[in-house]
């Protein structure tokens, strides 16, 4: 199945400088990332804060531009539209936040929100904008009367109910989906989680969920990349990613999951240290800091993610040696 | 309507009576006010001239009156002109950022380095003076007020996710700006608005005065003023008049101001006492003190002071805590979890209070119930035998203070010591606490060191005076996993060091509760609906909230996650009897009547009426 959106070969780096007079040294959020999502697809992003994965969900949806690399929609670059051609692009793809107090204008009705979205495209004609957004309402599981209501009436559960409404009025074909469920309470999260699912079976939308927790990405995601300082360091089907970790940091992250399944005080090796500054990686691996693998070549230049198996790559020189180590349960 | 408001519209009405007069000068039964009369100039207040005669003989009062017209024409005019123009050049230097910033924001800025009244001065120098003139001079001088007003506001606004959703939407630019952006930054323009409007009456008078304002022999206040303090010898009353009618009209404003500030930001003042008025209230234990292991909490209850009463947000809290044991306190946003532990250590924000029950706890000196303390007996508790890790440890920490001062600080406070000592201490601490290199660590300040780093020094705070009982409140909530796990294994390393300490952790992940927690009390809506050791009550539930939360913890292998229909109720519309009955998918008509804590055998309790007929097989 062709893609809907790829990243190809994506950087972005933001300049910074440290102090007055310091030297000028480039923060490198994305380092050649390839990606790609087709239809009925949800692929998983996770790793931890730092990690590139929100700049990631920025720059598919065209909301900040690469320093290096390209994203294609539907096979056209997104940098080859401009003004009003980006605005109609951005009808073919929406976003739902992680905060469902911030995402909601506070002075205007919900219906009106969700309303901006069909209007501005035309996507019904404007005599039955008020029959969508009732349709859009129910489809998230809420009662069509409450359009008129501000934000301010509703739990943070069904804000991020309405923040989908709001993000599937356009009709997208893909979805960025950034730490949607991590500000709600378990018995929420599950609420929408499962929402989630049944909108992307019924309406086949591609998309991309970024998350850092690991067991939610296992239960919604067909596809999942973790991600390490800016860089992709496994790819490969949830299932098999989660069951047989094969990178290192990918089985440490796991490890350090805590899980209901697991009996007390059974945690897996814990990973010493913490993330390294982005402006100042370590040469090579950028994992070899913390990774209990580490060798001298670890430091000589950086892995190339590599296929060990038809759909799964994983970027460690010596991914050999990683087999069937600390899966999650 | 709330208090803020009653108050603001009171001014509001007050100010709108002040303008109806000079609004309605040319229909009130008022003296000509040109006309001169000189065998009553410098007459005193009588029956036909309420306010006296000046130095022409004119009325002063309607003086006043038609004054206030110029005066308030040029403020509000100015104010107002300037207040379209310096928003929209705010929103469009704001929002676009680069060229369009330096074109709008930056040039405006060039006025305010220029002397305001000088200013003002030059154009009326070029313009010729009058009430128009006047106008454009002060629009000039409050167009970079408004500006910067609205870029600031502009700019934080324009950050926020709703904005970014429009764009994401496709909006075009001058949309969102009027439509998401514009009706956010409303309550800064307003509060600008009305002190500009102050700053305009009193500019204008001044350059009245200076003869560069409204040109005689209209009146104007301004003018009133340099003709009275000429005549000043021989009648002083003419000054008082239209000084008077300045001061007022500006005051005014100004507590206009403070009240539309007052009403318009969502973060008003919560009421309550002030600490020292908390002191004060010492509810007294009446009962003697029970003999306690460690802890032992009865029927707490938190409530919120409120105009009429209190409101009720945790209700009949009881658990026990016996040395070594770890009690995790789990539930979702608004169960009260942080409200019991924040009872513990008498840190409740100010309008809350323990209205019920009590906490009793083994102190050096005998049982205590720390419900019942006022603040000066928490004193030599809280840090040294009771402390607290929050958390989020930048808030929680001094950012102005080194990592070693704060420590070494806390254990001299409760253990005066040499500071040499002290300082050995705090190396040890934070060697402890798994901090690198702590002899050039404890130097550092908050801000140098991570997200994990901090939680780690927090922690060392919290164990510096080897508590007897340890409140961490969602100490991992805010870290990564890799560093959550190491502080998982650091509370589990401290607890094996002190096997004496108590430890209450409030969490919402119960993968957290099982990895470190002996016991656990599950809270819903302000109460604890079920009790028990961990391993059993994860094992086995025996009240429905329970199961379905374990149920909705995204690890099952099933395609769907159970979800609990319905959300949380609110304090205040609490159901009468069950609290999650009406959530609840075996919910019968028994549980409409209040529910107590039954207890279930082997130290476990739930709140579920229903236990035994649902889970028959393990009754």
């Amino acid at each position: 199945m062709s893609p809907v959106i790829e990243a190809l070969e994506l950087t972005r780096n933001f300049p910074s400088r440290s102090g007055l007079i310091g030297a000028k040294r480039d923060v490198w959020a994305l380092r050649g990332i390839n990606l790609s999502i087709a239809r009925g697809e949800t692929v998983g992003v996770v790793g931890e804060s730092g990690c590139g994965k929100s700049t990631l969900g920025n720059i598919l949806l065209g909301l900040d531009s690469p320093t290096g690399g390209g994203v294609r929609f539907e096979g056209k670059y997104l940098h080859d539209f401009k003004g009003a051609h980006r605005r109609a692009m951005r009808k073919r793809m929406q976003l739902v936040f992680q905060d469902p107090f911030g995402s909601l204008d506070p002075r205007r009705s919900v219906g009106a929100q969700i309303a901006d979205g069909l209007r501005n495209h035309d996507v019904v004609p404007g005599s039955e904008t008020d029959a969508e957004v009732a349709r859009l309402l129910t489809l998230v599981g809420l009662d069509p009367s409450v359009a008129p209501r501000r934000p301010s009436q509703f739990s943070g559960g069904q804000r991020q109910r309405i923040a989908i409404a709001r993000a599937l009025a356009p009709r997208p074909d893909f979805i960025v989906a950034d730490e949607p469920v991590s500000a709600l309470d378990v018995s929420i999260q599950a609420q929408i989680v499962n929402l989630l699912a049944d909108l992307r079976e019924e309406l086949d939308l591609a998309m991309l969920f970024i998350s850092h927790d690991l067991h939610v990405v296992r239960h919604l995601c067909t596809r999942v990349v973790v991600m390490y300082l800016g860089r992709i360091v496994e790819e490969g089907p949830a299932e098999q990613v989660f069951t047989d970790p094969r990178h290192p940091y990918t089985q440490a992250l796991l490890a350090a999951t805590p899980s209901l399944k697991r009996p007390a005080g059974e945690m897996g090796d814990v990973l010493d240290g913490e993330l390294p500054s982005p402006a100042n990686p370590p040469s090579g691996c950028a994992f070899r800091t913390r990774c209990p693998l580490a060798t001298e070549a670890c430091a000589a230049g950086v892995p190339p993610l590599e296929h060990i198996a038809h759909d799964r790559k994983v970027a460690c020189i010596r991914a050999e040696l990683t087999g069937g180590k600390g899966g999650l349960q | 309507m709330t208090r803020a408001q009653r108050s603001l519209y009171i001014w509001l009405g007050l100010a709108a009576v002040l303008i109806a007069f000079p609004l309605l000068a040319p229909v009130l039964p008022l003296q000509p006010t040109i006309g001169m009369d000189i065998p009553h100039r410098f007459a005193g207040p009588s029956a036909a001239n309420w306010l006296g005669n000046d130095e022409y003989g004119r009325d002063v009062l309607s003086r006043i009156i038609w004054g206030a017209r110029a005066s308030l024409a040029v403020a509000f005019g100015s104010a107002f002109c300037a207040a379209v123009i310096g928003t929209v050049l705010g929103l469009l230097g704001g929002y676009f950022r680069g060229i369009t910033e330096v074109l709008a924001v930056r040039s405006t800025e060039i006025v305010i380095c220029l002397p305001p009244l000088l200013l003002a001065m030059l154009v009326i120098t070029i313009l010729g003076a009058g009430v128009l003139t006047l106008t454009v001079a002060l629009t000039i001088l409050f167009v970079p007020n408004y500006t910067r007003v609205v870029y600031a506001a502009t700019l934080q606004t324009g950050g926020l996710d709703f904005v970014k959703a429009q764009e994401a939407m496709g909006t075009h630019p001058l949309k969102i700006l009027a439509r998401t952006v514009l009706p956010n930054i409303v309550p800064p323009l307003l509060v600008q608005f009305s002190l500009t409007v102050a700053s305009g009456i009193l500019l204008e008078s001044g350059l009245s005065f200076l003869g560069l304002g409204v040109v005689p022999p209209a009146p104007s206040w301004g003018l009133m003023i340099r003709a009275a303090r000429a005549a000043m010898d021989q009648q002083p009353l003419l000054l008082l008049w239209p000084s008077l009618s300045l001061a007022g009209t500006v005051l005014l404003l100004n507590v206009i101001c403070d009240r539309l500030q007052d009403v318009l930001s969502p973060k008003t003042a919560a009421r309550g006492g002030a600490a020292w008025l908390r002191r004060q209230i010492k509810r007294t234990p009446g009962v003697p003190a029970p003999e306690v292991p460690l802890l032992k909490i009865e029927d707490l209850s938190v409530g919120v002071a409120l105009e009429h009463g209190s409101m009720g947000l945790t209700k009949g809290i009881s658990f026990e805590i016996k040395p070594g044991e770890t009690m995790a306190l789990v539930g979702e946003s608004g169960s009260g979890k942080t409200l019991t532990g924040l009872a513990m250590t008498g840190l409740l924000p100010n309008a809350l209070n323990v209205t019920d029950g009590h906490a009793w706890f083994r102190t050096d000196n005998g049982v205590v119930d720390l419900s019942a303390l006022t603040e000066d007996e928490f004193g030599p508790l809280r840090g040294n035998e009771i402390s607290m890790v929050f958390q989020d440890a930048s808030a929680a920490l001094n950012p102005v203070h080194r990592i070693g001062d704060q420590l070494a600080e806390i254990i001299q406070r409760h253990r005066p010591m040499p500071k040499a000592q002290a300082e050995e201490e705090v190396v040890d601490l934070l060697r402890k606490v798994g901090i690198p290199d702590p002899e050039r660590r404890q130097r550092a300040y908050p801000f140098e060191l991570s997200g994990g780093q901090r939680q780690r020094a927090m922690i060392a705070m919290a164990v510096a005076n080897a508590p007897k009982l340890l409140i961490a409140d969602e100490p991992t909530t805010a870290l990564d996993p890799t560093i959550q796990a190491q502080i998982l294994r650091l509370f589990g390393k401290l607890k094996d060091d002190n096997p004496g300490m108590g430890v209450i952790f409030v969490t919402h992940n119960l993968a957290v509760v099982k990895e470190i927690a002996t016991h656990v009390s599950v809270m819903y809506a302000g109460q604890v609906v079920e009790q028990g050791t961990v391993a059993e009550v994860f094992a086995d539930p025996r009240h429905p909230y329970t199961k379905a939360l374990l149920a909705s913890v995204p690890e099952s292998d099933a395609e769907r996650l159970e979800s609990i229909p319905g959300t949380v109720p609110q304090p205040g519309a609490m159901p009468e009897g069950c609290r999650f009955a009406p959530r609840c998918a075996h919910a019968a008509a028994a549980c409409a009547a209040p529910q107590p804590l039954l207890d279930t055998g082997a130290g476990r309790t739930t709140r579920c009426l229903r236990w035994a007929d649902l889970w028959k097989d393990v009754a």
